[in-house]
């Protein structure tokens, strides 16, 4: 049974210390007064993300839910972040997502995916993961995944994911639920404040939230959604605990052009992962040439690596995948040319050139920035008339990709929740009709979070016993295709 | 059957019987039951007088004073009423299994799409609120005797701006006796539920012959309850609240439980149901996993049961 959130553990919520001042004023006024009442929603949705976008859209796209009157706020101008239809291909954001197969799913079920911009999408077929330290090797497609006595079956997917951009996945969403219609949406609005409501002679809103929106409207909620990120206001606001720590890693993303395709041409695209004591640094395919990095370092390396020149930064991440532990300690010691350095080492490392990715030619101006690696996780995802979705619920490691797909995941699980409970005349925002939710997806997302984090831990060991113990369970892995099927469809989504 | 519960259950039937034999009480709508029929179909024609309510109402004092003190607690979630909670779903399952069992009539300007439920026994208004929710609902008429349970019921409405909606939701401190009855078949109701009530009434049988006169031609009367077996004394009484302490004890009087097999009998002797128009459903909780369909339940443990009154 998950813990009681008892009713005084809501508190009123400000973003900051300026804003509580106004808060306060804003109470007493409203002791004295009788305020404006506020505008009732059956489902108020903070946060305009790719979690809380797809809630709203799978609310709307289901003749069940679509009675519901609901509202999206978000602090960000939706229409300015929009994805222009013909941007350019040689062009791609640096904030990139790898889409399961489920997550793709889903967006097919609520009508959203034929709005996505889908040149700018790429799937891949193949995923190679090696060690960084002892080179073990694991490779994964869904040729060599199949069962140990029958051919792939040509109806079975080839497909492991889907790269693609963030703000292509959000005006997918927005594109589609512009189409459906039937949000109010409050955008670019900030959340002043939440507090709970008053019981009046007539309605007792005691255990509703109220929102007290920048543009002076006030909002009761059925039920809040917290779509709000890894700070989320919202779970402050319901007094939930996210409990975790920081990797003391920074994530350095980049949009990158390789020097072709790919190794498997266009219709074959491969994603690449090296673990690195350091952490993992990742390649993965964007439509064309172009591809977009993902490495997991130290926070100083991750100062250094933006630092760097176009020049000494392409030759840093070639030499990421190809040089040893050893020399990448020294070029990160240096403060520029690196690719000089890279050059003359590079002589003296054979490598076999097609398991690895093609080398980095250009790397696009401005896409070089980092983000610190934490884990987060809420200790409940529901609470009465809050629940929370997405980065608000988890803050995951990036280095399997499962971070948005999660939040994909908690926002199709909610939306079950919701059309059972109107399906059966239960208040939406009770606790009780919210239990199933937080049942079906913490257990789940623990699971991962989990998987991720001892990934990280196992390949952060540089040597010793370990890391000949991780290179015969790569390469065992690797040997066995039905245990590999089974790793690609957690990958996939699929189990 | 563990040797302690043998002594009360005996007594129990006992004394049915005895009060049968010595005082068949019978109001005049109720026929008369042969004397030779088993004990347990005496229980839906016996009925008991209340020292507070001596001339018609079927309502036991002793059950009011128990429901008044759960009152507080009857929303808490985590609280004693918990288990009605997590059924509550099923009941609308079950009432949407007993309407598509039937083809329905093709809605016309004379007859609403919408429904009218009447809620006997409501509480503190967990299925009520639930049926006035629905957007196939037209109004809910919930009433209970127990004067805490519904202040705690018209509290917790306050909290939905949704239920209060003109003529949504109605609730009356009222027996089934003192409700005014229909003066023409649009005035009763379509769905009548009375949701584990029937166990915790002094006579089925002359309560179930009120109830009856509220359901519309085509409607739909819908219970449940708890069948008079071994197992589910064991269940209720010893396991439920004393063992799991899931259910507050003296809940229950397994003495009033009623089973399936009387429910059909009764029924179709009054020509209801016919065509099909009857449906059973047993339910289990399972602790972890929530109420569970169980097939055949319905023999030996908690039931619904679903008798359409013919046109």
């Amino acid at each position: 049974m998950p813990p009681r959130l008892p009713l005084g553990a809501h508190r009123a919520l400000s973003s900051s210390p300026s804003v509580v001042r106004v808060h306060l004023q804003l109470q007493r006024r409203s002791a004295s007064t009788s305020p404006a009442s506020p505008e009732i929603y059956d489902v108020v949705c903070v946060g305009g993300g790719p979690a809380g976008l797809s809630l709203l859209t799978g609310l709307r796209a289901s003749a069940i839910t679509s009675g519901l009157k609901v509202a999206l706020i978000e602090g960000q101008d939706l229409q300015k972040n929009k994805l222009h239809k013909d941007a350019s291909l040689e062009s791609f954001s640096n904030r990139c997502s790898s889409l399961t197969p489920a997550s793709v799913k889903n967006l097919q079920e609520i009508g959203a995916w034929s709005h996505v911009n889908a040149a700018r999408v790429q799937s891949y077929q193949e995923m190679q993961v090696w060690d960084g330290v002892s080179d073990a090797r694991i490779s994964f497609d869904w040729d060599s995944a199949r069962p140990l006595l029958s051919a792939r079956k040509p109806t079975q997917p080839t497909t492991i994911a889907y790269m693609i951009e963030n703000v292509n996945t959000t005006t997918t969403l927005l594109s589609r639920l512009s189409a459906l219609g039937g949000v109010d949406v409050f955008s670019p609005t900030k959340v002043e404040s939440i507090e709970l409501g008053n019981d009046t002679e007539k309605l007792d809103l005691s255990s509703w939230p109220i929102l007290t929106l920048s543009n002076g409207k006030k909002l009761a909620a059925r039920l809040l959604v917290g779509a709000d990120g890894a700070n989320s206001p919202v779970r402050t606001f319901a007094g939930i605990p996210s409990r975790g720590f920081d990797y003391n890693r920074h994530g350095v993303v980049a949009s990158l052009k390789l020097e072709g395709p790919g190794w498997g041409g266009p219709d074959h695209k491969i994603a690449y992962q090296r673990f690195l004591p350091s952490g993992p640094l990742a390649m993965l395919p964007m439509p064309g040439h172009m591809a977009t990095l993902v490495w997991s370092t130290t926070p100083e390396r991750a100062a250094t690596l933006k630092s760097l020149s176009s020049k000494d930064f392409i030759a840093m991440v070639n030499a990421g995948f190809r040089l040893s532990a050893t020399d990448l300690e020294y070029l990160h010691t240096m403060t520029s040319g690196q690719e000089k350095e890279v050059a003359w080492r590079e002589k003296h490392t054979p490598v076999n050139e097609r398991s690895i990715p093609m080398k980095v030619v250009d790397v696009q101006e401005g896409s070089v920035a980092s983000f610190p690696l934490k884990m987060r996780h809420a200790d409940i995802y529901t609470g009465e008339r809050v629940a929370l979705v997405g980065d608000a619920a988890h803050t995951i490691h990036p280095l399997a990709g499962q971070g948005l797909n999660q939040g994909q995941g908690d926002a199709a699980a909610l939306v079950r929740t919701i059309s059972h409970a109107v399906q059966t005349g239960q208040d939406i925002g009770s606790v009780l009709a919210l239990e199933s939710y937080n049942s079906e997806r913490y257990a789940e997302n623990n699971a991962m979070l989990g998987v991720c984090d001892k990934l990280h831990r196992l390949y952060s060991v540089e040597s010793g016993p370990i890391v000949g113990l991780r290179s015969l369970g790569l390469r065992a892995v690797n040997a066995m295709g039905p245990l590999k099927g089974f790793f690609m469809d957690r990958a996939a989504g699929r189990a | 059957m563990p040797s302690s519960s043998a002594p009360r259950a005996l007594r129990a039937t006992q004394r049915l019987t005895a009060q049968a034999s010595y005082r068949p009480v019978v109001l005049s709508r109720t026929p008369r039951i042969p004397a030779t029929t088993i004990a347990a179909t005496v229980r839906l024609s016996s009925t008991q007088s209340s020292p507070h309510n001596p001339s018609r109402s079927s309502v036991d004092q002793t059950e009011v004073t128990h429901f008044n003190a759960l009152a507080s607690s009857w929303w808490d979630p985590h609280g004693p009423s918990r288990l009605l909670h997590l059924m509550n779903p099923l009941r609308h399952e079950f009432i949407t299994r007993c309407r598509n069992s039937v083809p329905t009539p093709i809605p016309t300007s004379t007859t609403p799409s919408k429904f009218r439920y009447l809620d006997i026994g409501c509480g503190g208004g967990i299925f009520a609120e639930s049926a006035a929710r629905l957007p196939t609902t037209q109004s809910v008429t919930a009433i209970d005797p127990t004067p805490e349970v519904l202040k705690i019921a018209d509290a917790h409405r306050r909290r939905d701006p949704t239920l209060l909606i003109d003529g949504r939701l109605t609730y009356l401190n009222q027996s089934i006796e003192d409700l005014a009855l229909p003066t023409s078949p649009a005035e009763a109701y379509d769905v009548v539920t009375i949701f584990e009530v029937i166990e915790h009434v002094n006579a089925p049988g002359p309560f179930l012959e009120q109830v009856l006169q509220h359901v519309k031609p085509g409607g739909w009367l819908v219970l449940s309850t708890i069948a008079r077996t071994w197992t589910s004394w064991v269940v209720t009484n010893v396991v439920a609240e004393d063992i799991l302490g899931i259910v507050p004890k003296g809940t229950h009087d397994w003495e009033k439980y009623v089973n399936e097999k009387e429910l059909r009998t009764w029924f179709a002797k009054r020509g209801w149901g016919s065509n099909g128009g009857m449906k059973t459903m047993g339910v289990m909780y399972v602790p972890g996993l929530g109420w569970k369909e169980v097939p055949g339940g319905e023999g030996w443990g908690n039931y619904f049961f679903g008798v359409r009154r013919d046109l």
